[in-house]
């Protein structure tokens, strides 16, 4: 019945040609250009000078050692939590839960070194921090993804819901039973141990936690375009009621994607806890689920190119931080390029290749 | 019984800006456009509403400009779909980010402004009623316009030659086209006119329920919104029952810490979002079928539309 919707123009048949690259390219130019246009209107509406906002917002963001290093250790949850909605994209699922898998991921890391950093050494305490936080996202993941299966309720509307549940989960444990004693009475976790903290690379305070995000998006690339799952789910993706007549186990394969991304967003939570933040606290995932979601269709559900549009939207963070402080702007104002660029992108520069 | 009575009239109050942002989703859905960005277009009502009620002193301009704030906001994600067949999901969340900066940019000189808010009118003789006056006619003027809202969309889509239209794009959008009518106008329509009525309830919380304005003050409530329609099966009565089941929901929290009951915040916080995972569950299957054939497309997952 569906069938006429879903067919999709045979790629293979259909050569890319060289203009057609440079147009894209032009087009892609273009749309973010004027993104940035827009958000200069918006800033003078406000008084601030757009020309000089942006020199310190790019200087400040790009130009010195210290926030670029924090550009790329914010960058690294942003990957994971895209990967998130790269991989169930790729059967065809809309995976909007990454706030809530990142969230829950973090709560399981720091559930783990609770009750483990002061027995085991660091090692062992980060090894079960990845295990559980990936464990706890791919659980998160795994009931929309079984709610959708059993009784039809979609994807795209349990997972926002489930990311409300998480934050309020976070939020019960640390307000009571995980709240730290010896703390200064904000609702906050016990500080992990030292030893357990993901070790920083020498002279820097990029954490291996960005090194685990590139392999994981290296890993992502490899699975879905070489190996045999990444071929049945791209084809549940592309055509489920064909897929169902090959005889791929459709449901196991819908249920394995959101997993996978799952596990991924929990393993943001986990570096993003053992990495940067060390205690559980509330805010500490502001939206990071949210600009993976967003950072997955600016990089039109490539993983490779996620690590690239991560890029872009946590130098958009971390020049927020540059905002507020030079121009006295909101941080949340780097949200407004964000959401342009996303405008952008969506309605002017991937037209021809939706997915 | 007093708590009964506390929590149902708070259902009521609390329920309001959710319902009017329901029954605006449900415009959007029932001519085959899902807005997650629902949650964006109360933000902005929320703010253009109190913004112009303490530049005007007037509640009812803050009203008109939230109800066009949201309608603003929605109006991108029409072009982005619509005209530009954008993934719904993706450009309801970019509408949702939009509103997150534009507010928090906008909304720092309001953060502790005075206003007239709309406060609670007391209708004679009926509120005097036991129980049921509390309930009903102890409450804010745009919760008593609410009651009339959802009879009055349902009426527009089962009566009017515009609700057929709007059903119709939702139902077969082909069957428009081939009476010489084009979807897109009658999606656009009903995008901005839901996300006017998102506004609407967005300037419900700012100037009637809590009578402030502060970042991010939506917390989740238009994502409930999507998901009530879904359970409501996009029948706008249904709609309004799920929004006083989550007003309840919302209200049963002060209400017990009112009478001393220590628990955890968080435990209420997270009932509304629960229950309506449950609903949707229980309901899934059910609901699924009476919805609207485009809508069901993109659920289904095949979201570019022909």
């Amino acid at each position: 019945m569906t069938a006429e919707v879903l067919i999709r123009e045979p790629e293979v048949l259909v050569p890319r040609r060289p203009p057609a690259l440079l147009t894209a390219a032009l087009r892609w130019a273009a749309a973010l250009l004027g993104a940035i246009v827009v958000f200069g209107a918006v800033l003078i509406t406000k008084g601030a000078n757009p020309l000089t906002v942006f020199v310190d917002a790019w200087r400040e963001t790009f130009m010195t050692a210290p926030s670029l290093q924090d550009v790329i250790v914010k960058a690294g949850p942003f990957a994971l939590a895209a990967l998130a909605a790269v991989v169930p994209a790729r059967a065809g699922l809309v995976n909007v839960g990454g706030e809530g898998q990142v969230l829950i991921g973090a709560v399981a890391a720091g559930g783990t070194a609770l009750s483990l950093d002061q027995h085991v050494p660091g090692g062992v305490v980060m090894v079960c921090m990845v295990v559980a936080g990936m464990a706890a996202g791919a659980a998160w993941a795994g009931l929309a993804a079984a709610l959708r299966l059993t009784v039809k309720v979609n994807e795209a509307v349990s997972t926002l819901l489930l990311n409300y549940v998480a934050l309020d989960v976070l939020l019960f444990l640390i307000y009571q039973p995980w709240k730290d004693p010896n703390g200064s009475g904000q609702p906050a976790s016990r500080p992990l141990a030292e030893g357990a903290q993901l070790p920083q690379l020498p002279g820097s305070t990029i954490h291996i936690g960005v090194l685990l995000t590139v392999l994981s998006a290296a890993g992502v690339w490899v699975v879905l375009t070489r190996s045999m799952w990444g071929f049945k789910l791209a084809a549940v993706g592309g055509n489920q009621e064909a897929a169902r007549r090959a005889g791929f186990p459709v449901g196991r394969l819908l249920l394995s994607a959101m997993l996978v991304g799952g596990a991924l967003a929990g393993l943001g939570g986990v570096i993003h806890f053992a990495g940067v933040e060390h205690q559980l606290r509330p805010g500490m995932v502001s939206n990071i689920g949210y600009v993976g979601f967003l950072a997955s269709w600016l990089a039109r559900h490539k993983p490779l190119a996620v690590l690239a549009a991560s890029f872009v939207f946590a130098g958009l963070t971390v020049a927020g931080d540059s905002l507020q402080i030079d121009a006295g702007l909101p941080a949340a104002t780097s949200n407004i390029l964000t959401g342009l660029v996303l405008v952008a992108v969506l309605g002017w520069a991937s037209k021809g290749s939706r997915a | 019984m007093s708590l009964i009575v506390d929590v149902a009239s708070g259902a009521v109050r609390g329920g309001t800006s959710i319902l009017y942002a329901g029954l605006g989703e449900t415009v959007s859905e029932r001519s085959g456009v899902i807005n997650l960005g629902t949650e964006g277009c109360m933000l902005c009502g929320a703010l253009g509403a109190y913004a112009v009620a303490a530049e005007t002193g007037s509640p009812w301009w803050g009203v008109l400009a939230g109800a066009i704030a949201g309608a603003l906001l929605a109006l991108i994600h029409a072009v982005l779909v619509v005209s530009r067949g954008a993934n719904q999901f993706a450009s309801g969340l970019t509408i949702l980010f939009l509103a997150l900066g534009l507010t928090s940019l906008y909304g720092g000189d309001y953060v502790k402004a005075p206003i007239h808010g709309l406060d609670p009118i007391n209708i004679p003789f009926l509120s005097d009623l036991p129980a049921l006056g509390a309930i009903l006619f102890q409450q804010d003027a745009l919760t008593y316009l609410s009651f009339f809202a959802a009879p009055a969309l349902w009426w527009l889509l089962h009566r009017t030659r515009a609700g057929l239209l709007l059903r119709t794009a939702g139902e077969g959008a082909e069957v428009l086209v081939v009476h010489g009518y084009r979807t897109a106008t009658v999606r656009y329509a009903a995008i901005t006119a839901g996300g006017a009525l998102a506004g609407i309830g967005g300037a419900h919380l700012s100037i009637a329920y809590t009578q402030s304005w502060f970042e991010n003050m939506i917390v989740g409530r238009g994502f409930i919104a999507v998901a009530l329609v879904i359970f409501a099966s996009w029948q706008p009565m249904r709609v309004m029952a799920g929004a006083y089941l989550f007003g309840a929901c919302l209200a049963l929290s002060p209400a017990l810490q009112a009478r001393g009951y220590s628990i955890n915040q968080f435990a209420l916080d997270v009932l509304p979002f629960l229950v309506t995972l449950l609903v949707l569950a229980f309901l899934g299957r059910r609901t699924l079928l009476s919805a609207p054939a485009e809508l069901k497309r993109v659920f289904d997952g095949s979201t570019s539309t022909a």
